[in-house]
């Protein structure tokens, strides 16, 4: 427990009544937390447990304290209960902590107790960097089950891309801004024009004229490159706006390459975001306190709906069916063996696989089912405090890294988030930095993140020691200062089975609709026959108009890029 | 939350955010339900389906518009999200005079708030069910004196008779500074068509 000051422990609690559940869900990461108010909308009943004392499992904002100790301690294995049920075969649950390879920096005594004075001022994502577009699929999701109610937004200010030699440039997010831009010559920018105005008319349901659907199934680098547009614009389009990991135009690193007919639904999805809600200048949205809001959001909404809630209580094993193997239901750190139909788990827990077991054929299958694991690479993540921005002026901000941008042996991209003060995230006068890429291994991670920290930020001096690639810096601005940084490696991991699900581990997004996808996929497995969130009834849900956007807006300072 | 102020004619008309906490069965939805409708059930089921009410009072010169958070029955085992109460502007913390626990739960909520919430918010602690009086377990007394070290005001309340309900809230509203810079920084909420009143739109900043 990472608490001890504490005064509520699972041991003060009485015992969880009723003891039968549809579902129970354990661990209220994004995933669960949406797939416990879906069900709970759909009137099952659900218990959300979770081992932590704060919501939000790997989507948590953190006090700067409460951070450092969930990435430094190992976890708390849970102590062993007695008692229970015979007509079971308990299985013991391992955590494993979602956090390795964890690395702590402070700049400076001073800044030390600067932090520590303040660190309940802080609310530090774990799952940075994320951000929100207005027309993506959580905006969507949190309106249809009128978890918005719960929250609230500001838009990020400006998005930028970091371009070798000349840092950083903005995202033009009209046409206006691109026809504006002089390092684009005539002939450039007539190759965009035509461009813009097929993808519109693609778009466009009452115009004939349509990409081909040849075009539509090459790389959307190979499309682009067909168009003529300039590699400036090029990189843009996919790496800051499409938001794709791996370098495009090499073939035997990537391993996202786009279609075209997926990079034109970013396009669209960019389009519709921006000016999407009026107060938000760009794309993008962030939540006041921070990204642990949105799970905190759905389990006030699964609430609502009935959904009991018990934060601080370790579930230390599974119950199974001693004939049959199928799963039964769970034991608590408290001793109290609870059942339901199914159940949802947080990635971090595995069962150990159990040779001994060779008695029980059907049990030992299922439970090496269970201990199956798909690790699909890694995030390497580093948050970096400042005293000052990375740009004068601006102080919410998103900033990409393209391949090849830091040097030549970069093969994914970067995406970087500036947060500060007025997102009531940090005390005033200081800005919260993120950063994320997919690696292979630890080490090509954090080398990546510390390159692309160092082009903008002043690093503490230890960590600068290592030899890291050099990336030529603009003398005459003066960097900011990181006061303190912090890196950590995520792995990605599948797993799923009968009535054993496992949400997907966070994902090197900046958005979260490959997760929720995978979400209402799951929900859709467990429960085929049901909506995932049906339209609101009771009078206190907001109405579910689905227009999708409002009047386009013409002005352009937030114009919307595809208009002809 | 957003704190709008509209100053033509005199008349002020001020947005808070209130929470209410206490034990399960304390009174929590009671007292909200006596003061924004003006009922009592005898049986009243543990919350679930409503998420948050609003009532409007006239104090003095302004309108204060509470929007009264229910806590969804996360309280029960103590897993409350901070997002219930970290932008409030004002609270209730409910005991049951009949039940000692509920009154030790009370100052463990209090604690809660003191540690994690807002620095200005208002708090009241409201002795519930005092037309129990025969089944007493808390005395007056022995609250009040908690309150007044814990810079709290105190009241003992009964939903059922309606006694001291509307003079609780009444007396947060006098409390609450009216010209407060907004405690928190003020987002937009999100809308999906044109948005009615002024709270979606015009309190972003």
């Amino acid at each position: 427990m990472t608490e001890p000051q504490d005064p509520f422990s699972f041991s003060s609690y009485p015992p969880i009544d009723p003891i039968n559940f549809d579902l129970i869900v354990i661990g209220t990461a994004l995933s669960e937390s949406v797939i416990a108010a879906a069900a709970s909308a759909v009137g099952k009943t659900v218990l959300h447990l979770d081992p932590n004392s704060f919501y939000g499992s790997h989507f948590a904002s953190l006090s700067l304290h409460d951070l450092t100790s969930y990435l430094t301690s190992p976890h708390h294995p849970p102590r062993a209960a007695s008692g229970g049920d015979s007509d079971y075969f308990g299985v013991d649950l391992v955590h494993q902590h979602p956090c390795s390879d964890v690395e702590i920096a402070f700049c400076d005594d001073e800044s030390e107790s600067f932090l520590r004075e303040n660190s309940r001022k802080f609310n530090i994502d774990l799952g940075g960097p994320r951000a929100l577009f207005s027309a993506d699929k959580a905006i969507n999701l949190l309106m249809k089950s009128g978890a918005s109610q719960y929250m609230e937004f500001k838009g990020i200010d400006e998005s930028f891309v970091y371009e070798a030699n000349e840092g950083l440039a903005n995202v033009p997010d009209s046409r206006g801004a691109i026809f504006r831009d002089k390092k684009l010559s005539l002939k450039e920018k007539n190759q965009l024009m035509r461009f813009f105005k097929l993808v519109l008319k693609h778009l466009d349901d009452t115009q004939e004229e349509k990409i081909s659907e040849e075009d539509l199934e090459i790389p959307f680098v190979s499309f682009l490159e067909k168009m003529k547009l300039p590699p400036k614009i090029k990189s843009i389009l996919l790496y800051a706006i499409a938001m794709v990991d791996y370098d495009q135009d090499n073939n035997e690193v990537c391993k996202d390459l786009l279609k075209t007919k997926d990079g034109i639904d970013c396009l669209a999805q960019y389009s519709s975001s921006v000016g999407r809600f009026p107060n938000a200048p760009g794309a993008l949205l962030y939540p006041i306190y921070g990204e642990g809001e949105l799970p905190q959001a759905f389990c006030r909404r699964a609430a609502v709906k009935g959904c009991i809630y018990v934060l601080r209580m370790p579930v230390i094993s599974l119950l199974m069916e001693k004939v049959t193997g199928l799963y039964k239901g769970v034991r608590l750190a408290s001793g109290q063996d609870l059942y339901s139909n199914q159940l949802i788990l947080d990635p971090s827990f595995t069962v150990p696989s159990l040779p001994s077991l060779s008695r029980r054929d059907v049990l030992t299958e299922r439970l090496q089912m269970l201990s199956q694991r798909d690790i699909k690479g890694m995030v390497a993540r580093g948050i970096c405090i400042t005293k000052s921005s990375i740009k004068p002026d601006v102080s919410n901000c998103s900033v990409v890294y393209p391949p090849r941008s830091l040097y030549p042996e970069q093969v994914t991209s970067i995406k970087a988030l500036q947060i500060g003060s007025n997102l009531a995230v940090c005390p005033a006068g200081t800005f919260i930095l993120y950063f994320s890429t997919l690696c292979n291994d630890a080490d090509e991670g954090k080398k990546l993140l510390k390159a692309a920290m160092n082009a903008l930020l002043t690093l503490p001096v230890s960590e600068n020691s290592e030899s890291i690639p050099s990336v030529q810096s603009d003398s005459a601005d003066i960097k900011p200062i990181v006061i303190w940084n912090a890196f950590y490696i995520q792995k990605l991991i599948t797993s799923k089975f009968e009535f054993i699900s496992s949400t997907p581990t966070p994902d090197g997004n900046l958005n979260y609709n490959d997760l929720l996808d995978a979400t209402e996929k799951l929900f859709g497995q467990m429960y085929p026959n049901e909506e995932f969130f049906p339209k609101a009834t009771s009078p206190e849900d907001p109405k579910d108009e689905d227009e999708d956007e409002d009047e386009d807006d013409d002005g352009e300072d937030s114009g919307i890029t595809l208009e002809s | 939350m957003a704190t709008i102020g509209h100053n033509n004619l005199n008349a002020k008309l001020c947005y808070f955010h209130q929470v209410l906490l206490g034990d399960m069965g304390a009174g929590k939805s009671s007292l909200v339900l006596r003061f924004v409708k003006g009922q009592f059930l005898e049986f009243q089921e543990s919350t679930i389906g409503a998420a948050f009410f609003s009532q409007t009072l006239a104090v003095n010169d302004a309108t204060v518009k509470f929007e009264i958070w229910d806590t969804a029955g996360q309280e029960r085992y103590h897993s409350l999200a901070p997002m219930y109460y970290r932008g409030a502007a004002a609270a209730i913390i409910v005991y049951d005079i009949t039940s000692s626990d509920s009154f030790t739960r009370a100052k463990k909520w209090v604690q809660e708030l003191q540690k994690q919430g807002n620095p200005n918010m208002v708090m009241a602690l409201a002795g519930n069910k005092a037309d129990l009086e025969d089944k007493r377990k808390v005395t007056a007394e022995e609250a009040r004196v908690y309150a007044e070290e814990n810079g709290l005001f105190f009241m003992e309340t009964s939903a059922k008779s309606a006694t001291n309900v509307n003079d609780v809230f009444y007396e947060i509203a006098k409390r609450l500074p009216r010209a407060q810079p907004a405690q928190n920084p003020a987002g937009m909420v999100l809308v999906d068509r044109p948005a009615e009143g002024t709270r979606a739109a015009s309190c972003c900043s």
